[in-house]
Formats: structure tokens, sequence, C-alpha cells
């Protein structure tokens, strides 16, 4: 009997000690493992899109909540600044739009200023190989560079694929989308 | 023993890979280039000599019936520590070793070293023989990820070091070609120690 006890507790401090060390770690290592997340997940889509900029948009990113997702939890939009001499003259963030097989979602690059697209990257997509996955190329994600924002882009803007006609929309509406949410939350990104 | 020893025995009388032949799953799958080799090395390195360590402060803590028990969460809370770490400072090494870092935690070599010797004997020299196990399954990883990665993709540590026209073998990169550069390594290794066993006993006589 008393060995049995002896087993449980021996157990118990062990597991506990190894639960409490892990917390401690955890802690500390949470901060640098977002940003390498960011990093090397969201940097290469961030280069795409952004031109000149002399910071280091992944460390200066900013958090602005925009709401609850269906369950209640909030959701967060990370804005990607670019900053010339400590101001920001343009912002890049994601946003997304229904293509021919769920969402697109676009890392789209804005200048306030001169209120034009400084580029667009496509982050993630499920369109058809060959048709609409054809949207990931730089022949079809130039054309959205220098259109303007300050009106809502529409489809005959920009020269459609041919044969992806849905996939061209879908990526057209996120970059409508893009705009809304810059128009929403202007302040908060250009702080 | 002398501490020395203890260290020495880790990387050629008992060199993982190809004397126990343990820990081969890891072995064979992260050694298509010498850099992933030379990180899953340096990861379970430090597992061990941590985990031996702490096994061997701990062993007269641990009751004996519950004693793997106790070794696995040692092992595991190291494991996640590893994790963690190559996930906050080198990121793009924790994505080319994927699975085979939590995987750690039931490579053999650990488990085997601690109730092996780590239970027994005095933490000293068990971080002596963590290190020297651990740094022999580095440079066998390395040795391997190398000899891969020059046949299957023409370059070394990422450098190219054969002439532009080379067609290199990608069968080497695949699995097979895992069991092939092992089967040739293993082979040279008891060759090389058949070698100098026969040259000490002619010393002898």
């Amino acid at each position: 009997m008393r060995e049995i006890i002896r087993m449980v507790l021996v157990l118990t401090v062990i597991c506990a000690a190894s639960g409490f060390s892990l917390a401690l770690v955890r802690g500390f290592t949470k901060a640098p493992i977002d940003y390498s997340r960011l990093k090397f997940v969201k940097e290469p889509a961030v280069k795409a899109v952004l031109a000149g900029y002399q910071n280091d948009p992944i460390k200066d990113r900013l958090v602005i909540p925009v709401g609850k997702d269906k369950k209640g939890k909030p959701m967060n939009l990370i804005v990607f600044p670019a900053k010339k001499g400590g101001k920001t003259f343009a912002v890049a963030f994601e946003a997304s739009g229904a293509g021919y097989h769920g969402d697109i979602g676009v890392m789209v690059g804005l200048d306030p200023a001169q209120k034009k697209l400084t580029g667009i990257s496509i982050v993630s997509h499920t369109e058809t190989p060959g048709l609409g996955a054809r949207i990931v190329e730089p022949k079809f994600t130039g054309a959205f560079k220098g259109k303007p924002t300050d009106k809502q882009l529409a489809v005959g803007d920009i020269s459609a694929l041919s044969g992806a006609t849905m996939s061209t929309k879908g990526v057209v509406a996120a970059v409508n989308n893009a705009r809304s949410l810059f128009d929403k939350y202007r302040d908060k990104m250009l702080q | 023993m002398s501490l020395q020893k203890e260290f020495t025995k880790g990387l050629w009388e008992i060199v993982p890979p190809f004397r126990l032949v343990l820990g081969l799953c890891p072995t064979l799958a992260v050694t298509t280039s010498a850099e992933n080799g030379m990180g899953m090395g340096m990861a379970t390195t430090f597992v061990l000599v941590f985990s031996n360590l702490l096994v061997s402060l701990l062993r007269k803590f641990i009751p004996s019936n519950v004693r793997i028990a106790a070794y696995i969460v040692i092992i595991a809370s190291f494991v996640v520590i590893v994790e963690l770490m190559m996930q906050a400072y080198t990121f793009p090494l924790y994505r080319a070793l994927g699975i085979f870092i939590p995987l750690i935690v039931v490579n053999c070599i650990i488990l085997g070293r601690a109730e092996a010797f780590a239970g027994k004997r005095g933490p000293l020299e068990s971080i002596a023989d963590g290190l020297g196990v651990g740094i022999g399954y580095t440079i066998s990883l390395t040795v391997l990820g190398a000899f891969r990665e020059i046949l299957g993709s023409g370059t070394l540590w990422g450098l190219k070091v054969f002439w532009s026209g080379f067609e290199p073998f990608t069968f080497m990169v695949r699995a097979p070609g895992a069991f092939v550069a092992l089967g040739v390594m293993l082979a040279l290794i008891n060759f090389i120690s058949l070698k100098l066993e026969e040259r000490k006993r002619r010393a002898v006589s």
C-alpha cells in the first residue's frame, strides 16, 4: 500500500513540475513564435505587394479587432504597415472573396495618399488547377497594381482570365472587401 | 570508467545508428540533407543530455515500478521545450523536420540511455554519456545526410559541388535511397572496425 502511494505521489510531482516548466517556456516563446510564423508564412506575400519600405512590417504589425465570428470568438485583422522615415505610406493586409471553389485569400497593398493599389498577392485558394489556379500568376496579379482605390473595382477593369471568370470575380471581390475594410478602419491602420 | 571514456564510447564504440542500430526512424527519414541531419542530431542531443541528467538525479527518488512512465514524462517535457525553441528561433528548420521533432519522445536512443545508463549512474557520468552518444548521433546523421545530399541533389549545405551538367540521383533523397545509404555506411563501419581488431590482435600475438 505504501509503495502504491509513493508511486502515485512521485509521478504526480514529476508531471506537475513538467507542466509548470512547460507553461513557463510557452510563456516566453509565445511572442517569438508568433513573429517567426508571420515572418516565414506571410512575409513573402507582404514583400510582393509593398515596396520601398525601410521598416520591418512584420515587427510593426497592427492587430485590429474586427468584430466576432459565428461562434462569438473575436476576430482580428493583422495589418502590415510600410514605413519610410517613421511614417506609414502604405499598408498591406489580407482580405478574401468567394471564388469558383471556396474563398480566395488575397494580400492587398494600398497606398492611401495616392489612392492606389500597390499590388496584390494570392495567399490561399482552392481553384481548379490549370484554370482558376492561374490567378496566382504575376501576369494576372500584376494587372491590379496601380488601380485606383477610391471607387469599387469592376471585373471589367482588369483583363479576366479566359475560362476562369468566377475566379477572377473572386479576386476582384477580395480587393473590394479590402477597400471597404480600409475605409472602415483607416484611422487605426494609419496611426 | 572515467568520464572521458563515457564520453568517447558514444563516438565510436556504441555510435547509435551504426552500432546500437537504434533510432533508425529519424535516421532514415530526415537525412535528405546534411543540414537536416545535423539539426535533428542537435535536437536529439539536447534532449538526451538533459533527460540523462534529470533521470540520474532522480534515480533514487523514482520507484522502479513506474520508472518508464517517469522517464517518458521527463523526455517528453524536454522535447516540447526543443519544439517551442525551434519554432521561435529556427522556424525553417522546424518546418523541414516537421513531425520528427515530436517523435524524439519515442526515439529508442533516449529511453535506452535513460534505462541502461542514467538510471544507474551519477549525474556527471550521465551527462558525459548523453553528450557522447548525442554527438555521435549528430555526426552520423550529418555524414549520412551529406552523403545523400551530394548524390541526391548534387549539393552540400545548399552549395553546388558538381559541374553544371551533373544529373543528380534523385533516388538517393527518396526513402529507398536512405536504406541504401545506411547499408553502405554500416558495411563501411563494420569493415573498418574489423580491420582495427585484426591489427590489435596481430600486435598482441
